[in-house]
């Protein structure tokens, strides 16, 4: 029987090409119209450490949330087996090399102590040997799985024959061995498969004919009862073309379409991708003819960064700067600056695991209430969140345009998960969003009267316009020299934080929160970020197990939609209010009592570094419902 | 040539009476008026302390950030609208303290931006505790104990960094010191002035009088020629050694004047433009970023192909398969 969605993992070592493979099988998949999402979980770590791509694959909508078990596993190495053996669903695929089997799970040197006595115990518990072959044996007898043993080796052996290259050469192709495997027990046609090299290889003949010489040795080596086991019925997305991008990517497009033309960074993960993104499409042209210029920037330090991409903004330039928690702890000096000056700053935030370096690689919303509160002193900024990669494309403009409308620094907060993530998504449509500049003034003369006092928000002509201006972090008068007068301090400071007040009149609830879910909803969870996908693919399970909800996706925390969000709690008993976030102490159910006085008072938090997966929290949420507890605590996943 | 009163504001200046900070405006005024260079097209970037006011008593564009940070705000100045004039009037702490990291960081990149370092060896707006130029064991008037750690040689440290134009003057003696900065803000790429200045207020060490007996012009030798007159790397590396050897010369005698120019050395800028196509004919500000009916220039044609790797389209047998299902 086909599948409407499907669920596979892609292991093997940091640095060995699983990345690779994945970006290639999602291409093949995107060729032939299905939905792709993926999760890169990896170390930091060059080469070495354990990685893998966790996919959802769907025929009938972009997928939107990771679950397990998973109906095909592909491990490239022994590590991969020992680690993920025990997702495999009843039915479903594991894919191992033979040579592999009497790997024993102390040789597995790359692994952390703390995995290996689990999956140790792990073993005990199925009874077999520490060894792959064991593995292999508990997923087969104990989970009623199929484990494909193939033998690597062997399979590139008669590759290297029939190409007439070397053996050191034919190991560059040894990861399409997975892609092979994959292909037959999804179904696919080799066809495919080649369509998905040539998008990924842009068309380098020899190096795809070289992989399909893998891919189909490797395909025909997979027994009968495996091939199609996890076939997926054809897909009836209605789609021409999509973007198969990860998050990282999507803000970078977005950014130069919305034109940032100014983005200044410090190498950090996993936010840097993001800028080198932007840097490789710095020349821009539009129908052959150039139209413009990017100056990435790769300063010494993300005090530097902000602060250049805060001159830069001061010349009318679209600015920019990416950074991950430890960077935007160094920011916030300059941030405050941009506060206090009304400069117009765009800051993408992709969390992680924190505090001090915390989980690098990992993902994680602890730097909510950092944001919000992040400098001294008050003034008004936007912190608007992201659910999935083509709200953030969108939003990143928006964002943009907030800015310079208003003139504030706006902190647009991503994590690890949306910078990582791959997926895919209707092309977004340029013509469907509008450049606001707001009272940008590029051409005057003289000097100029910067903080005018007759509006909240005043002309903004840039530095190098023709017009004088002077910015002074010390409290300002209207030409924004120093000024220490205590009725000035106050007609300036008003002046700025009226600007809350304007932004939360004129940007309207809709776009800060999102209310999903129909009048016969009985109870609401509530999310943000990247809970979004998962909260509701749960909710879609949960509604099929005769639980009917309804997900509040709050997306921007400052200016706050306040009574929007009251009127949507309200409407449901506190006992069936439920916060999921990835953070200990629920920090949007803190902000929502904050802004709202509404205490929310049951949770499902996870904090492993690992995404919410969807059939946790079905279980998370039914556990919360039939009142067996208030705070769940998820740990799923590796 | 511009008058000096169109370069001043009208901001009273509150520097304490005999500051160095008064020959250093002073000599900014008449550079600027002599180079003819209109108030709106410079930019004066300040950090903290006395020397950060300078930006409000300058009729140009003035940028008075925060401790240390003027070099990345001048940076980004400079990198969106290369046709500002962008000078940092900054103190020794601040530029050399604090904002080390981006004084050396700007020395290497060669941006064309102009570094004026206030050198009085004092914080004077916190009342005068030891800055990085204090010698060890220094006790200026202000501080209860002798200074415990040794100074930073600001010329030595820009030699290094990789500065273009490295060069030292006497706050007091203002036409050395406007014409230093007239040939700094014609060079081509990154400039340091670090300026020796009296703090009349806590510093009872390096006095007018203290100077006055130990200064000299370097270019009243004859022989000394810090300008480097040919690609040619060998005389770079010699000019270069001199003026490492001459900075090191601090006690009886101390030199001022210009201690090593190079314009052979690529800007910033000029790295900038071989690998940015379009920068030096449309640099950030002046890009035009939306159509007139607001949309981006960028539309749905032209991000299919900026972003043709991202973008994959269906195959046409699928979607035929898909639809007679």
């Amino acid at each position: 029987m086909a599948l409407k969605e499907v669920h596979l993992i892609l292991g093997g070592p940091q640095g060995a090409g699983v990345e690779t493979t994945a970006s290639v099988l999602t291409a093949s998949l995107a060729k032939l119209g299905y939905g792709v999402m993926s999760d890169r979980e990896y170390y930091s770590n060059i080469v070495g450490r354990h990685s893998y791509v966790h996919f959802t694959v769907s025929a009938t909508s972009f997928p939107r949330s990771l679950t397990y078990p998973v109906e095909l596993m592909g491990a490239m190495d022994a590590e991969s087996v020992f680690t993920h053996f025990h997702e495999v669903a009843e039915g479903g695929v594991l894919v191992y090399d033979t040579g592999l089997e009497a790997s024993r799970l102390i040789q597995v040197v790359s692994m952390e102590p703390e995995v290996r006595a689990r999956v140790e115990a792990r073993l005990k518990a199925y009874g077999v040997e520490p060894t792959v072959a064991g593995a292999v044996r508990a997923a087969k007898e104990g989970l009623k799985a199929l484990p494909v043993g193939l033998d690597y080796k062997g399979v590139l052996e008669e590759a290297r024959q029939k190409l007439g290259v070397t053996s050191v050469e034919v190991h560059r192709y040894r990861n399409s061995i997975l892609l092979g495997a994959a292909a037959a027990v999804l179904g696919l046609d080799p066809d495919a498969l080649r369509e998905g090299l040539a998008v990924r290889f842009r068309g380098n003949k020899k190096v795809i004919d070289a992989n399909m010489v893998v891919v189909e040795l490797a395909m025909d080596s997979v027994p009968q009862a495996a091939r199609g086991t996890a076939r997926l019925e054809p897909s009836s997305l209605d789609v021409e073309e999509m973007l198969s991008a990860s998050g990282n990517d999507v803000v970078g497009m977005a950014k130069i379409v919305g034109g940032v033309r100014y983005q200044a960074y410090y190498p950090i993960t996993p936010a840097s991708d993001e800028s080198v993104f932007i840097e490789a499409h710095q020349s821009i042209s539009v129908d052959g003819k150039p139209v413009g210029s990017i100056v990435v920037f790769q300063t010494e330090d993300e005090i530097a960064a902000i602060n250049s991409a805060i001159g830069a903004a001061l010349t009318g330039v679209r600015a920019a700067t990416a950074t991950s928690g430890p960077g935007f702890s160094l920011m916030v000096e300059g941030l405050g600056w941009a506060g206090h000056n009304e400069v117009p700053l765009l800051i993408t935030l992709y969390q992680r695991g924190g505090p001090s370096t915390g989980q690098p690689t990992r993902g994680e919303q602890g730097d909510l209430l950092f944001s919000l509160f992040a400098s001294h002193g008050e003034f008004p900024r936007i912190v608007i969140t992201s659910g999935d990669i083509e709200e953030v494309f969108y939003d990143t403009i928006k964002a943009l345009n907030w800015a310079e409308r208003f003139q504030v620094p706006v902190i647009h907060l991503l994590d690890k998960y949306m910078a990582n993530v791959i997926a895919s998504m209707r092309v977004p449509d340029p013509s469907a969003v509008k450049v606001e500049r707001g009272k940008l003034v590029l051409k005057a003369s003289g000097p100029a009267k910067r903080f005018d006092l007759s509006e909240a928000i005043s002309p903004r002509p840039a530095i190098g316009s023709g017009a004088i201006t002077w910015y002074t972090g010390d409290e300002h008068n209207e030409w924004g020299h120093i000024s220490e007068d205590p009725i000035n301090r106050v007609r300036m400071y008003d002046k700025r934080m009226r600007k809350l007040e304007i932004m939360d009149q004129e940007i309207p609830p809709e776009e800060r929160a999102v209310y999903y879910g129909d009048g016969d909803a009985d109870f609401l969870l509530v999310g943000w970020g990247f809970v979004k996908g998962v909260a509701l693919d749960a909710l879609e399970e949960l509604r099929a197990q005769g639980y009917h909800g309804a997900y509040l996706h709050l997306k921007v925390f400052s200016p706050f939609p306040s009574r929007y969000v009251s009127a949507i709690l309200s409407k449901f008993s506190p006992s069936r209010v439920i916060d999921v976030e990835h953070n200990y102490l629920g920090q949007a159910a803190m902000a929502v009592r904050m802004y709202t006085g509404y205490e929310i008072s049951r949770f499902v938090l996870k904090y492993t570094g690992r995404p919410i997966y969807r059939m946790e929290l079905v279980d998370a949420v039914k556990r919360i419902l039939e009142g067996k507890s208030t705070r769940e605590v998820l740990t799923y996943g590796e | 040539m511009a008058s000096e009163a169109a370069y001043r504001t009208n901001v009273w200046v509150d520097w304490c009476p005999a500051c160095g900070n008064f020959g250093i405006l002073a000599a900014m005024q008449k550079a600027l008026a002599e180079l003819n260079i209109p108030p709106e097209k410079v930019v004066d970037i300040s950090g903290i302390g006395c020397s950060g006011k300078t930006s409000h008593f300058l009729n140009v564009n003035g940028v008075h950030n925060l401790h240390g940070r003027s070099i990345p705000y001048a940076e980004g100045i400079k990198l969106a609208n290369p046709d500002l004039t962008v000078i940092v009037n900054g103190g020794d702490g601040d530029l050399l303290g604090i904002g080390m990291a981006h004084f050396v960081a700007l020395g290497r990149r060669n941006l064309d931006i102009k570094v004026i370092i206030h050198d009085n060896q004092v914080y004077g707006l916190t009342k005068g505790q030891a800055s990085p130029t204090l010698r060890v064991g220094q006790k200026v008037k202000s501080m209860p104990l002798p200074n415990m750690q040794d100074w930073v040689n600001p010329i030595t440290v820009a030699l290094a960094s990789g500065y273009t134009f490295v060069a030292r003057a006497y706050a007091l003696w203002v036409d050395d010191l406007k014409e230093i900065l007239k040939m700094a803000i014609r060079h081509r790429g990154a400039a340091v002035i670090d300026v020796l200045q009296p703090c009349p207020t806590w510093n009872n060490i390096y006095t007018p009088d203290f100077y006055k007996q130990r200064l000299y012009r370097l270019d009243s030798d004859k022989g000394w020629d810090p300008f480097v007159r040919s690609p040619d790397p060998k005389e770079a590396a010699e000019k270069l050694s001199r003026a490492f050897e001459r900075a090191q010369e601090w006690g009886d005698r101390i030199p001022i004047g210009i201690f090593y120019v190079n314009p052979y050395v690529e800007s910033f800028a000029d790295n900038v433009s071989k690998v940015n196509t379009f920068y030096e004919s449309m640099p950030p500000a002046k890009n035009v970023i939306a159509r007139e009916d607001g949309t981006p220039v960028i539309d749905l044609q032209a991000m299919r192909s900026m972003f043709r790797d991202y973008v994959i389209e269906v195959s046409r047998n699928n979607r035929r398969q898909a639809q007679s299902q």
